[in-house]
């Protein structure tokens, strides 16, 4: 069920320029069972597995294609990092993403909102969880209402406060 | 008509061979009629070898030159935690091969793993020509889903070293699913709990017609049915310490008995709800006189002695369910696999755990070798009618990573990422007329690189002559639908290729794989029932032992112990990577679990001009040590490599 030569040949050649929508021939607004369908669509003519008799120069452009059917998979299914990556090409961006590049984002704005985006804030709610360590749940909260004022409108931090205010 | 190919569940305790024919799937039955045949080696003391179910009774005779389990060694560097683990419980010798290779020792003679496995294999080919009446020579492989590259790698030279041209390395659970769901235009969420003598592995699946889709595999390769005789045995052995003074597990044949006995009640206890056990004449006690064990075991005790076992695996079930974004409920069916999935243990508390009756139609001791045949005879028939063709989209098990600053591993491609896949990275170099890079590649969910394993290890060179900063090397990741790892580099600028394929330095290098397909041991492999076999069994084709396979260029890339631990004393020169916008470093020794280490602020790098440095060599410089110990100023970390003394030879195009 493969394409015609010369169409994987053409494919191949502009591969690199295609967004991750064109590749999977999707809409911008695709949702995420239209994308599903369209890797499925994708991988039956592309898969390693559907190209074994063809010929090695072909069977390496299919394979490359099916490779960034999958990368495109990849980013567009992860709603995170589908909307990096939506930002990116609006603006004109580079029409590859790097799969660990989302995850590292979020990592980091993660760690922002846990423990704060500033220094201070950082530090203080370090000790604060040290102390709450060591069992001193007043000297824990006193850290932690320093963290907070470093950090105004981090609902994570005052969460953590109230619930450690609760406790007995 | 197209050939037949087979497919092989090559197992840690047993293994299958089925095949597709008129649309069929079968199982082809060993000369004796059994469905599986013992993943069990026997070499003789006339300097044959007996492979199977018949070797397996060689083991209380002869534990020393009776080889079983091999696959929990395939794949593995001498000094794993596995290989240790495995040195305590095999009566059979395991010593150290080249590069931290392992060996196997019987009869004054040492077989490298993937060459006691590829007895196994032809073992099987031949089970299947026999049955089939003509050659066979294409085959699918299973494997556990969480071997690693090296595992795989080392697989796959085993079906070569048996003639064998390995169409593909399929996982186990994949292929149990396929064999469930072919042809039933189904459209379900599965998961597949597969039980395996040395391994867990369990994946969520999306069946839709023809598609195959896995959601997500988990799996933990410490644990498996023997650990679940490992408790018995311990158990029977610790009561004849306690009752006769004599420990039997000094005296293999006692021991050996010991587990033959085990593994008998465990098959008793999965329809009993008790259990004899009766070894007369064990061993001699503390006093000389032979001492008999006599014992019974109910249901109810052996399996409090092995619940932490199962519950183990929920664990792991959890891990999978949550990465394929899906609770207990959401899964239509449950499809048990391996043979202790016959415990009534296993299953009461599998059906417990994904609240439902387990399905009765599928037998967990075939459902992976049927599942490879199909997918065998959907390969060489080329999927050319809907009817005959399944896709399968498979994931990467483990994360693959490639080392950098302070001793860490940074993903590149996460684990249950859909395969095949590539990632490209950009490196440039850090020091002025620079000539080479080094790159660590590992496989693992950690963080640390040492707590990985180290797929590979190889240096690009030949870089032109450059201020530092001015030589970008592209260096692509890909996994293939096999699992299996491709690294290789080029200059963006001149198109410069330079590609190899990772070996493992504990596997066989290219030159060591031809010596021993010229040296055929497997030759000497005694048939269960000569008058089964064919009359002439043909030689492999010469076309089929030279298959297309990965080129071994860089086979010769041994990692010694001192340089792994010259690794760890870390003195380099070093290079830059060029970050393309990636956030390599920003979580660099940064735990995000809930016990966070505080970082500071300029660690947290995040800007477009950030620096990784990655490993490096200079062989050919005398100043290398000098450079290496001054950090480049600008910032960055060095990358800790030692002084290797390898020579990745790379290719020119």
């Amino acid at each position: 069920m493969s394409l015609p030569p010369l169409e994987i040949r053409a494919l191949a050649r502009i591969i690199g320029e295609l967004d991750y929508y064109q590749i999977l021939e999707i809409q911008r607004g695709a949702s995420r069972a239209e994308i599903k369908q369209a890797y499925y669509e994708s991988s039956r003519a592309f898969h390693p597995d559907v190209n074994r008799d063809l010929d090695a120069e072909l069977a390496s452009d299919t394979e490359r294609i099916s490779k960034r059917v999958t990368e495109a998979y990849c980013v567009l299914r992860d709603p995170r990092r589908r909307s990096a990556y939506d930002q990116r090409i609006g603006a004109g961006g580079d029409v590859r993403m790097q799969l660990a590049e989302a995850t590292a984002e979020h990592k980091r704005a993660r760690i922002e909102a846990r423990q704060g985006k500033t220094l201070q804030g950082r530090q203080f709610y370090q000790r604060a969880q040290e102390e709450a360590e060591r069992g001193n749940l007043k000297g824990a909260i006193q850290s932690l209402q320093m963290a907070v004022t470093f950090e105004p409108g981090n609902t994570g931090l005052e969460q953590l406060l109230a619930d450690w205010k609760a406790q007995p | 008509m197209s050939e037949l190919a087979i497919g092989i569940d090559l197992g840690t305790s047993n293994s299958c061979v089925a095949v597709v024919r008129n649309g069929e799937v079968e199982v082809l039955p060993n000369p004796c009629a059994e469905p599986t045949t013992a993943s069990v080696v026997a070499f003789q003391p006339d300097g044959t070898i007996e492979v199977g179910n018949h070797a397996k009774a060689n083991i209380i005779h002869d534990p020393t030159n009776t080889v079983c389990s091999a696959k929990r060694l395939i794949g593995r560097y001498f000094f794993s935690e596995e290989v240790k683990m495995a040195q305590a419980v095999c009566a059979y010798e395991i010593v150290e091969g080249p590069s931290h290779g392992v060996r196997v020792k019987a009869r004054d003679e040492e077989f490298a793993l993937p060459e006691i496995s590829a007895m196994v294999l032809r073992e099987m080919k031949q089970i299947a020509e026999t049955a089939l009446g003509h050659e066979v020579t294409k085959a699918v492989i299973t494997v556990p889903a969480y071997f690693n590259d090296n595992q795989r790698q080392a697989t796959k030279d085993a079906g070569r070293i048996a003639g064998l041209e390995v169409l593909r390395i399929l996982n186990e659970p994949t292929a149990a699913a396929l064999a469930y769901g072919f042809g039933r235009g189904l459209n379900q969420r599965v998961a597949v709990y597969d039980l395996g003598g040395g391994t867990f592995d369990v994946s969520v699946l999306e069946i839709g017609k023809d598609i195959f889709e896995v959601l997500s595999t988990c799996g933990d390769t410490f644990l498996g049915g023997d650990d679940f005789d490992d408790r018995l045995i311990d158990l029977l052995a610790d009561e004849v310490v306690a009752n006769e003074g004599v420990n039997p597990r000094n005296d293999p044949f006692a021991f050996e008995k010991i587990k033959a006995a085990a593994e008998q009640a465990k098959k008793t206890l999965s329809y009993e709800t008790e259990a004899e056990i009766y070894i007369p004449d064990l061993t001699d006690d503390a006093a000389g006189s032979p001492c008999t064990l006599r014992r019974t075991i109910t249901r109810d005790e052996y399996t409090t002695l092995v619940m932490d076992l199962v519950t183990r695996t929920f664990k792991v079930c959890d891990e999978a369910l949550q990465q394929a974004d899906l609770g207990h409920g959401d899964l239509d069916g449950v499809i048990l696999v391996g043979g202790p999935t016959r415990l009534s243990v296993v299953r009461d508390a599998v059906a417990s755990y994904f609240q439902r009756e387990l399905r009765d139609d599928v037998d967990p001791d075939t459902v992976v070798a049927k599942g490879a045949a199909i997918h065998a005879a959907s390969l060489v028939g080329g999927g050319s009618t809907p009817e005959t063709h399944a896709f399968l989209l498979d994931v990467t098990p483990l994360d693959l990573r490639i080392g950098v600053a302070g001793g860490l591993a940074e993903s590149v491609i996460e684990h249950n990422t859909p395969v095949p896949i590539e990632q490209t990275r950009r490196f440039t170099t850090t020091c002025d007329e620079q000539e080479s890079v080094q790159i660590k590649v590992f496989q693992g969910g950690e963080r640390l690189a040492e707590e990985n394993e180290l797929l590979g290890q190889f240096e690009f060179s030949g870089f032109r002559r450059a201020p530092r900063g001015d030589v970008a090397i592209d260096v692509t990741f890909a996994i293939n639908a096999d699992g299996i790892v491709d690294v290789t580099a080029s200059d963006p600028e001149t198109g410069q290729q330079a590609s190899t394929t990772l070996t493992l330095s504990s596997g066989l290098s290219s030159r060591e794989l031809e010596q021993i397909i010229d040296e055929d041991k497997t030759s000497r492999v005694r048939a269960d029932d000569p008058l089964l076999v064919p009359a002439a069994p043909s030689p492999p084709e010469p076309q089929a032992a030279a298959a297309p396979y990965q080129t071994g260029d860089i086979s010769e890339l041994g990692i010694s112990g001192a340089d792994l631990e010259a690794a760890e004393l870390g003195s380099s020169e070093a290079i830059q990577l060029e970050d393309d916008g990636i956030q390599f470093g920003d979580d660099d020794g940064i735990q995000f679990g809930d016990d966070e280490i505080l970082i500071d602020d300029d660690e947290i790098q995040i800007d477009d001009e950030q620096l990784l440095v990655l490993a490096d060599e200079v062989v050919a410089s005398p100043d290398a040590s000098e450079l290496a110990s001054e950090p480049p100023d600008d910032g960055s970390e060095l990358f800790e490599t030692g002084q290797f003394d390898l020579s990745a030879g790379l290719e020119e195009e």
